[in-house]
């Protein structure tokens, strides 16, 4: 186990590396002047100039990479060049609003997966099954950022029970969790959850069935065992892959919020992710897309950790 | 050399693939089982009357998809002329959404195809010749990993602009990993798998392994797994145009009609609702679809 | 020894006294700020993020508008009283500004005295100068690249070599300023509205580093930064110190948020999270007066238009093209478009305005002119002429730029005039703006839709029209080339006496006119909505707005 820990996190550096690597040529291979966006169209040229060398866009390409991943090695994501603002700082408060609605998210998911997929598991083939199973494939199949917009319409304009844009009344410097700021994320986890709702639903269902289909079980069963202590069976079987979807899907969830973030105005990752690219604030390009791409990396390793802990036949290599 | 599990349908397809090799017939009970699905059946005609309609779209639609006309913008439903009423200029919604649709399937279903073909050979090549080369290609293929798919594909969008062959070129680049992988764990299973040592040990060539005993049989699986990506293309997809870097305006497509539509949701909620009625009719038969073929060729159930 | 019962009971009622005191004190402190007749007023912008906040703005106008012009102030700053006239340029931090008679590139600026900046220090010439050293001179702490990008172009007549350092400002003494211009230029006051002055004590306060200033800002305007969380809002409270008397505000404290789509824009202010939106969309409109909103809009000096090409082999070389153009279109039908909010061209600027002169050229909607017109030139619908224009899909100030492009290229087909557009985000349209028409980028384009101010002489004529301003100087983007033009730029620039210009730059834009050099569509009205509790709101003609006497009710 313990070789196989520091295996696992050895390997984490040259994917790291090729990340970094990935990053660097899809932010760079953007057509255009990087500094087009921010730079007003009266602007002359000379200004226009000054401003590519401070920023280091007027050196080659392997040299401004380099530069950066020194820079990143020391913990210095860059200036945002629309905003002259640290990337650091801009992170910091993202990424924390990112994740409360990811955990949301997620644990929402989670919870109503949890239970379709066990209904549906355990009423195999009946109606109960195909009601839960439909549930779980509208939930991917649809466009989540439209639910959004159509549940703001009816909640927010409509009704005016629930606020329609950002996170809580104060903004995300001022969260409390209490009422008034819980119901800013009511409608955006709700929009977020219905992806890992329906994935989760199906793992689930495959997972109870299949166990619940294996002999012993059924044998069990026959001797007349109390559905509780079979349930538990279940759930202890269940736990590895469920720990490792969810995770997964805390995954997906915190870097492809940016479609749920743009409809909520939600200060996070995702809507970070927006402005720098239509202002093609290359820096802040760079620096979040790292961010969250090493999220996942990290991500991805502890799934993998937790899960071998807990079942050592599924370590892989 | 570790890497990450499959995800739920990529085991089932490698363990369909296994079973798939081993026994004849297979497929003959495959077809039977889809045959008594009602489900996967009715989801099969609603798609190809949806494929159809959009593939036919010069004979049915009633008027030019460009052609607007401010005096019936965001006209209701069943205006004389609009039976699906009038978009935000005043083109025809009905049209539009028929056109839209050759568009928005065709950005769902290119990439996957496209990722099939590449994605698929890489997996091939990784996994019947092992060693260095597999490792060279799957890490390769973890590095992508690394990323969370809508990211990637924003990420890519981003950088290379709005446009329907960027937002293709981006989606291409999403499913090419998942496919590499599926690809690469039935090849190495069936490659080493007896009948086919026993083919090599006789001399045959590798080209003609691959040819006759390998491809025939991982072809079928992944193809299944490839259908159920095209779901999640035609959403990744529209999202891309929602956010402005995919289709760009006028061309007609789901998932831009859904962003220029937005505004007039106080005027017309019903029409400025038809687009994502549509994503989520193909995405829901198609997801369905593919789950039902799945689970006939499931061996466990 | 008493026991803690014991004790409990004999202080018992002191301790009920003083938490019934806390409790009323805390309940008085909460109830009090909704019972005060100010009110806290919470703005939705279509701004991406709050604008920069250490004097220059970024975000354009809305920047000067919900920050620039919010804690700072210029020597020069624009009246925004009144919302039936034409807002003109009135004393800022300069009480006055006369220019030397004998010599017309110098400029005497007397400056206010007793003014001061949010953190106590007092403005005078130093602080002149320091602003305008932080826009050009490299060799000082203050020097920001960033904010001379974002304004230097707006400043272009005042005199500065960056070779040998040599400045156009000079303290007379502690409370007059000298100003020298490259060349005599009568549009400088203008150009001085637009530089807002920090507090030099701050910046040296914050550590001489402007990322810390912007936490920490102090102008010499009327309200005070208090909390600034970017890309979510920006909280202001009154400064009681401003210098102003007219311009004390009313409102506790304004909280800006940026909100940059229009439907969640809309759908906050329905939704009552907050009071007043910036530029709603103009379908959303009907929505929000059925929900008792109110629309507030005025005239302001905003063109819609399309700049044409006039490099050799362009189709709009030819006047009675550019004429028949100008005819086809149906300016009441975009109007319509836009819900009735806008106002139909009949120039550059409005009749009303001291700058439209007496153009014989009347802008109307009569295709049959056109159609005559483009026979004489020897196009007709069967024989149409091509043309291709840039366009944005959005962007500031571009109002519904597809539906209204859509609607003239309807309008243009039916005289024989076939538009094809090309299609791009904001910001890359306003790099080809910027690129010119002869560059790689725009070939096989001949026109470019774009929006902006006409509220100072360089920004609505002279960057356009003069020769000598096309890519990478300016933005004439379509090579414009007239000498009688130059000339009464020319002419306008020298013109140091208000009316003498007015007359001069009335004559230019006859002449524009009359030529058909460009075409001009709709004017904004710049819609803003807002709930019935906002009161005291004046919208000024000018892209600038002050918050100062609003109160909500």
């Amino acid at each position: 186990m313990f070789a196989y820990l520091i295996r696992r996190i050895l390997y984490i550096i040259p994917i790291s590396f090729g990340v970094t690597v990935l990053v660097f040529a899809l932010v760079h291979m953007a057509p255009g002047d990087p500094l087009s966006a921010v730079v007003p169209p009266d602007a002359p040229e000379e200004m226009v100039q000054e401003l590519k060398k401070a920023y280091g866009f007027d050196k080659p390409l392997p040299i401004q990479y380099a530069t950066w991943l020194g820079r990143i090695l020391v913990g210095d994501l860059g200036v945002s060049i629309a905003r002259s603002r640290y990337v650091t700082d801009e992170l910091a408060v993202a990424v924390p609003n990112t994740f409360i609605l990811a955990a949301g998210g997620t644990l929402l998911g989670f919870t109503l997966g949890a239970f379709f997929g066990g209904v549906a598991g355990y009423f195999q083939g009946r109606w109960i099954d195909k009601l839960a199973t439909g549930i779980a494939i509208t939930g991917i199949s649809v466009p989540h950022y439209w639910l959004a917009i159509v549940l703001v319409i009816i909640f927010s304009v409509e009704m005016n029970v629930l606020p329609s844009i950002g996170m809580g009344p104060g903004g995300s410097t001022a969260w409390q969790w209490n009422a008034e700021n819980l119901k800013h994320l009511v409608l955006p986890v709700i929009t977020l959850a219905v992806i890992p709702m329906g994935i989760i639903t199906r793992t689930v269902r495959a997972t109870v069935a299949e166990i619940l289909n294996q002999e012993f079980v059924q044998a069990l069963h026959a001797k007349g065992l109390l559905n509780q202590q079979v349930l538990m069976h279940v759930i202890k079987n269940a736990a590895p892959t469920m720990l490792s979807v969810m995770g997964l899907q805390l995954g997906y969830l915190l870097g492809g919020s940016i479609l749920v973030e743009t409809v909520f105005q939600w200060p996070g990752t995702g809507l970070l992710l927006n402005s720098a690219i239509f202002e093609r604030d290359l820096p802040l390009l760079q620096g979040t897309i790292l961010i969250l791409a090493m999220f996942f990396v990290l991500l991805n390793f502890l799934v993998d950790i937790v899960q071998t802990a807990i079942d050592p036949r599924m370590a892989r290599g | 050399m570790s890497r990450r599990a499959l995800d739920e349908k990529q085991q089932a397809t490698v363990d369909a693939a296994q079973v798939a090799v081993q026994s004849r017939g297979y497929w003959a009970t495959v077809l039977v089982r889809i045959g008594e699905d009602k489900v996967t059946l009715v989801c099969g005609a609603v798609l190809l009357v949806i494929v159809l309609s959009v593939v036919f779209a010069d004979w049915i639609a009633l008027a030019d998809p460009y052609k607007a006309d401010m005096m019936k913008r965001l006209k209701p439903i069943g205006t004389p002329g609009y039976p699906l009423g009038g978009d935000e200029m005043g083109r025809d919604m009905l049209t539009r959404l028929l056109y839209g649709g050759r568009l928005s399937l065709f950005m769902g279903v290119t990439p996957v195809v496209t990722a099939l073909g590449i994605g698929g050979l890489l997996g091939l090549v990784a996994g019947f010749l092992g060693g260095r080369v597999n490792m060279l290609i799957m890490r390769a293929m973890d590095v992508f990993y690394a990323f969370p798919s809508v990211l990637l594909a924003v990420a890519i969008s981003g950088a290379l602009g709005a446009g329907v062959g960027n937002a293709i070129l981006s989606l291409t680049l999403v499913f090419i990993p998942p496919l590499t992988r599926v690809t690469e764990s039935v090849t190495t299973q069936i490659k080493n798998l007896d009948y086919v040592e026993a083919a090599r040990a006789s001399g045959a060539g590798n080209l003609t392994i691959i040819r006759v005993h390998v491809l025939s049989n991982v072809l079928g699986p992944v193809f299944i797994y490839a259908t159920s990506l095209i779901s999640v293309s035609i959403i990744l997809a529209s999202g891309l145009s929602f956010l402005g870097l995919g289709t760009e305006p006028p061309e007609p497509e789901w998932g831009l009609m859904l962003n220029t539509l937005r505004q007039s949701i106080y005027v017309n909620p019903w029409v400025a609702a038809l687009p994502g009625l549509m994503i989520f009719m193909t995405s829901l038969t198609f997801n369905l679809l593919s789950d039902g073929i799945r689970s006939a060729m499931d061996v466990r159930l | 020894m008493k026991s803690i019962r014991e004790r409990l009971r004999r202080h018992l009622p002191r301790i009920i006294a003083a938490t019934a005191a806390v409790a009323v004190i805390a309940g008085s402190l909460t109830v009090s700020n909704t019972a005060r007749a100010g009110g806290t007023l919470r703005v939705g912008m279509t701004a991406a993020d709050i604008p920069l906040s250490w004097g220059q703005p970024d975000q354009g106008f809305e920047g000067f508008r919900f920050m620039g012009l919010m804690l700072y102030d210029g020597l020069i700053n624009w009246d925004m009283s009144s919302a039936d006239k034409a807002s003109g340029l009135i004393p800022g931090l300069a009480e006055s500004w006369t220019v030397n008679a004998k010599d017309k590139t110098k400029w005497i600026f007397k400056l206010r005295q007793g003014a001061k900046f949010h953190d106590g220090s007092e403005f005078d010439a130093d602080a002149v100068l320091w602003n305008f050293d932080k826009l050009f001179d490299k060799s000082v702490p203050q020097y920001s690249a960033r904010q001379g990008s974002l304004v230097n172009f707006r400043i272009s007549s005042v005199a500065y070599d960056s070779a040998s350092n040599a400045k156009g400002w000079k303290k007379i003494d502690k409370y007059t300023v000298e100003f020298t211009t490259k060349s005599p230029d009568s549009f400088f006051p203008y150009q001085i509205s637009y530089i807002l002055m920090s507090s030099p004590a701050q910046f040296d306060k914050t550590g001489k580093d402007w990322k810390q200033f912007a936490k920490n800002p102090s102008g010499t305007g009327p309200w005070k930064l208090v909390k600034l969380v970017p890309r979510e809002r920006a909280e202001f409270v009154p400064f009681k110190e401003h210098w102003d008397p007219t311009r004390q505000p009313k409102l506790d404290k304004v909280i800006t948020l940026p909100i940059p789509d229009p439907n969640a824009r809309t759908a906050a202010l329905l939704s009552g999270q907050v009071d007043w939106i910036e530029a709603p969309s103009p379908d959303a409109i009907p929505k929000l007066k059925e929900r008792g909103m109110v629309v507030s809009s005025n005239l302001y000096p905003h063109i819609w238009s399309w700049h044409l090409s006039r490099v050799e082999g362009s189709p709009w070389n030819d006047i009675r093209v550019r004429k028949a153009a100008n005819l086809a279109i149906d300016r009441a039908g975009v109007k319509a478009l836009l819900g009735g909010y806008a106002i139909e061209a009949k120039g550059h600027v409005s009749p009303g305005d001291p700058w439209f002169g007496t153009p014989s050229f009347v802008l109307r909607y009569d295709p049959a002119a056109a159609k005559k017109l483009l026979k004489e030139a020897g196009h007709g619908p069967n024989n149409p002429i091509k043309v291709k224009i840039m366009i944005s899909a959005s962007g500031s100030g571009q109002m519904l730029p597809l539906p209204m492009n859509e609607y003239i290229q309807q309008n243009l087909k039916e005289v024989g005039i076939d538009v094809d557009f090309q299609v791009m985000e904001w910001q890359s349209l306003l790099g080809r703006w910027r690129a010119g028409a002869k560059a790689a980028q725009a070939k096989g384009t001949n026109g470019i839709n774009v929006s902006y101010t006409t509220q100072d002489p360089f920004s609505g004529f002279t960057r356009f029209l003069r020769c000598d301003l096309h890519a990478p100087g300016g933005v004439n983007w379509g090579y414009h080339c007239n000498k009688e033009i130059d000339e009464l730029l020319n002419k306008a620039s020298l013109a140091f006496d208000s009316k003498e210009r007015d007359k001069w730059i009335a004559k230019l834009h006859t002449l524009e006119v009359d030529q058909a050099l460009f075409i001009w569509v709709v004017h904004d009205v710049a819609p803003r909505g807002m709930t019935t509790k906002v009161k005291g709101f004046v919208q000024a003609r000018n892209w600038f707005q002050s918050l100062t006497p609003v109160y909500m009710e």
